[in-house]
Formats: structure tokens, sequence, C-alpha cells
């Protein structure tokens, strides 16, 4: 946990396991990253992750963004922000909409 | 210990219960104690992939009958290996085993599986029915059984009953899920394991059971497979996954898997919307490593939509 900002409060959700170096902790994040945004692209969304600050950042177009400590919780905000869930099943995930 | 019967037929034990109940980690700490003695361990699965097998080291003989579930779709391939066993346990093979012990898959109605040994003219002869222990999660039951005919059927169908997971339930509902069983079951024992570890719970005898709706006609529960070889990586799975979950965890009933990550094979296992903390699994033997997969369990789930969706969001990568 970061002693600055208490951030992330609990650790390791589930999607955080199978990566224990710090290399591949780095590419966890950036190959995850860009499956995030090939999903939130649908829905006028981005998320953003520098490799230094824990967590993910997820950006509305309104300018609104904040800051998600996993990925649990970047699905739930993305879906607050997008006023319905971002299902990877859905019309609009895959382009029939 | 395993009872030794006088007229030569074999006790066959069958582990049911609902998808998630717990069936592999009750059975691997029986195993691990010998309860059923020298025993012969077939796991069903309903899709077409053997996971549970990876969890039960302990069996003197193990095998996995994937590709359908034993009480429809796969019940000649039961009855087959049924026969086959008891074939080898004759002449010099006899007395190799002590018993047989079936985990169904977690689609299964036990009494159907029960009813089909006992037509068939070979196995009615060589092996009789032990006893049914249906397993229970106890977070998860109330739903199920308010919800899922087949979890009624699976109580119904109980000699022994076991309640897992109990851990998070307090007095009055783990009384209430008690009395529900009871009505469901009113001959069988109800007992409480966690990890198959024996755990007896206080419960309150005078409390009042569940009310048990009609089910209302649900969109069957299928299996879907996807192979995760040529996927990109656990990282991209893993996040599709989170997301799928999210938005369909209620109609997914069970995920599992195998994936190969750099920090080793992962088991992934999820109920509903709950997946497990991910456990490293030991290597598997050079070649012989089951190739990577997810298994995903639920319903209202359009084959060619979820193929597309891996293709788009996860392969493609």
């Amino acid at each position: 946990m970061c002693n600055a900002c208490g951030f992330p409060a609990a650790p390791g959700h589930w999607t955080d396991a199978g990566a224990s170096s710090p290399g591949d902790r780095l590419r966890l994040r950036f190959t995850r990253l860009a499956v995030v945004n090939r999903l939130l692209a649908r829905y006028g969304l981005t998320a953003r992750d520098d490799g230094v600050t824990p967590g993910l950042q997820l950006f509305a177009p309104g300018g609104e963004w904040v800051l998600v400590p996993d990925l649990e919780a970047l699905w739930r905000e993305a879906a607050r922000l997008a006023g319905g869930p971002i299902d990877p099943l859905s019309d609009r995930a895959l382009g029939l909409g | 210990m395993a009872d030794v019967r006088s007229d030569g037929r074999l006790p066959l034990t069958i582990v049911g219960g609902f998808l998630g109940a717990g069936k592999s980690s009750w059975l691997r700490h029986q195993l691990y104690t010998r309860r059923f003695g020298r025993v012969h361990v077939l796991v069903n699965e309903a899709a077409e992939l053997p996971v549970d097998d990876l969890l039960l080291g302990r069996a003197d003989r193990l095998e996995v009958l994937a590709g359908g579930c034993a009480c429809c779709t796969g019940r000649a391939a039961l009855i087959a290996a049924l026969r086959r066993i008891c074939d080898d346990a004759t002449g010099a093979g006899a007395g190799a085993i002590d018993a047989l012990v079936l985990e169904t898959s977690g689609l299964a109605d036990p009494a159907a599986i029960a009813g089909a040994l006992q037509e068939d003219p070979v196995l009615v002869r060589r092996i009789v029915l032990a006893r049914t222990i249906v397993l229970v999660d106890a977070g998860a039951a109330m739903e199920q059984l308010a919800g899922e005919h087949l979890a009624r059927r699976q109580i119904e169908a109980a000699d022994e009953i076991v309640v897992t997971k109990a851990a998070g339930t307090d007095l009055p509902q783990r009384s209430r899920l008690v009395a529900t069983l009871r009505l469901l079951a009113p001959g069988a024992a109800v007992s409480w394991a966690e990890f198959g570890v024996e755990a007896p719970r206080e419960t309150d005898p005078a409390a009042a059971p569940f009310d048990l709706p009609e089910p209302e006609a649900a969109a069957p529960i299928l299996a879907h497979r996807l192979d995760a070889r040529e996927a990109g990586g656990w990282w991209a799975l893993s996040a599709w996954l989170s997301a799928l979950l999210h938005a369909r965890g209620d109609r997914i009933v069970r995920i599992k898997g195998v994936i190969t990550t750099p920090a080793g094979r992962l088991l992934l296992q999820s109920v509903r919307h709950h997946v497990q903390p991910p456990e490293i699994l030991p290597d598997a033997p050079q070649g012989a490593g089951d190739p990577d997969f997810i298994a995903l369990i639920g319903r209202d789930i359009d084959e060619q939509r979820l193929l597309r969706s891996w293709d788009t969001f996860v392969r493609a990568l």
C-alpha cells in the first residue's frame, strides 16, 4: 500500500494473479490495458495506466475521471459513466448495434 | 472404512451437488483420510474438459468421464466405464479395490444415475449403490433451492447431506437451511464440512424452512468451452472475463479453467460473481499437460456471440 495515499486499500484482485516478477507485473498492466480500452472504446470511455501510479485511471468524454484500484471497480465505475453495464457480449461491444 | 460385502458386489457412492458446492474439495479430503478404502474414483464433467481430476491426486484409480452429464447425454459412457471396472475386478483383479466413488457433474440428478444402474442387467448384479452424498453450499443454497428445480432434485436424492462453506453464515440462516433440507430429504443425515473436514455447527431445530416457490421455466444451463491456447494470454483473458462476470455474473453459474502464466499454471474457478483466488497448480509432466482452456457454464449465453467476443477482445491481441 502507498503510505501517502493509502491506495490500494485491499490487496489481490484475482485478475492480478499470474505475474510474480516486476517485469511481468508491468507487462500484465499494459496487456490488460489494451483489452480494457478496446472494450471501453465502444462506450466512449478510456482507461490509462502509466505503470507508476497504482490502479487505473478511467476517463469519460465530459472530462470526468476516477481512479480505480482494480478491474472490479473499473467495470463498476465504467457502467456508471456509460449509463449501463459494459457487456462484452452485447451488440454495442461487438459492433453490431 | 470400506464395507466389504458378502455378495461380492462393489459398493458405489455417488457424490453429487450443485455446481460449485465443493464436491471435489470434499472428496479430496475423504480420499486423503481413506474413508472409502481402496477406491476407484470416476469423475463426470458436463463440460468437455477435465478439471476436477487435477484436484484428486490421492485416488488409487481415477477416471474422468468428460463430455456429457452422466444422468443424460453421458449415461452410456458411464455404464460402459462401470462395466469395464466390474470386468477388471473379476478373476485375477478381484479384491484390488474396495469401493467405487462417482463424483457427478454439478448438473446431474443423482436419482437418474441410480435409476440407470438399476436398469442395467449387468451392473445391477455387480454394483450396489451404497449411498448418495449430496453437498450443499451454505451461502448459495437458498437462492439455488428457490430457483433451480435441479438443486431440489439433488437434495431429494440424498442419503447424506454435507453442508459446505458455512463459515460466513449466521445461526438463523443455517437453521432455516437445515429445516429446508429436512423438508426436502426427511431421511437424510445432515453434517457440516469445511474443505472436507467435518466442522459441526449449531442450528435451531425450531426454525422454519425457506419458502420454495415453483421454479419458473428458465433457460437451460449449458457448458461452453473456450480454447485458451492461442488466446492473448492470461492477462488479456482475465480482463475480458472480469468484464463478462461483472455484466452477466447472475447468468454465468460457473467458470473453470487452467491457464499457463509466467507465474505457473493457474487453476481458475468461480461460482456466480465470486472468483476464488487462482491456485497455482504443480507443473504437469512434460508433454502431458492439458492444453489451456476456459469452461463457462451458464444460461442465456449465445455460443456465436461468445466466440465472437472472445475473438474480438482476447484472441486478436
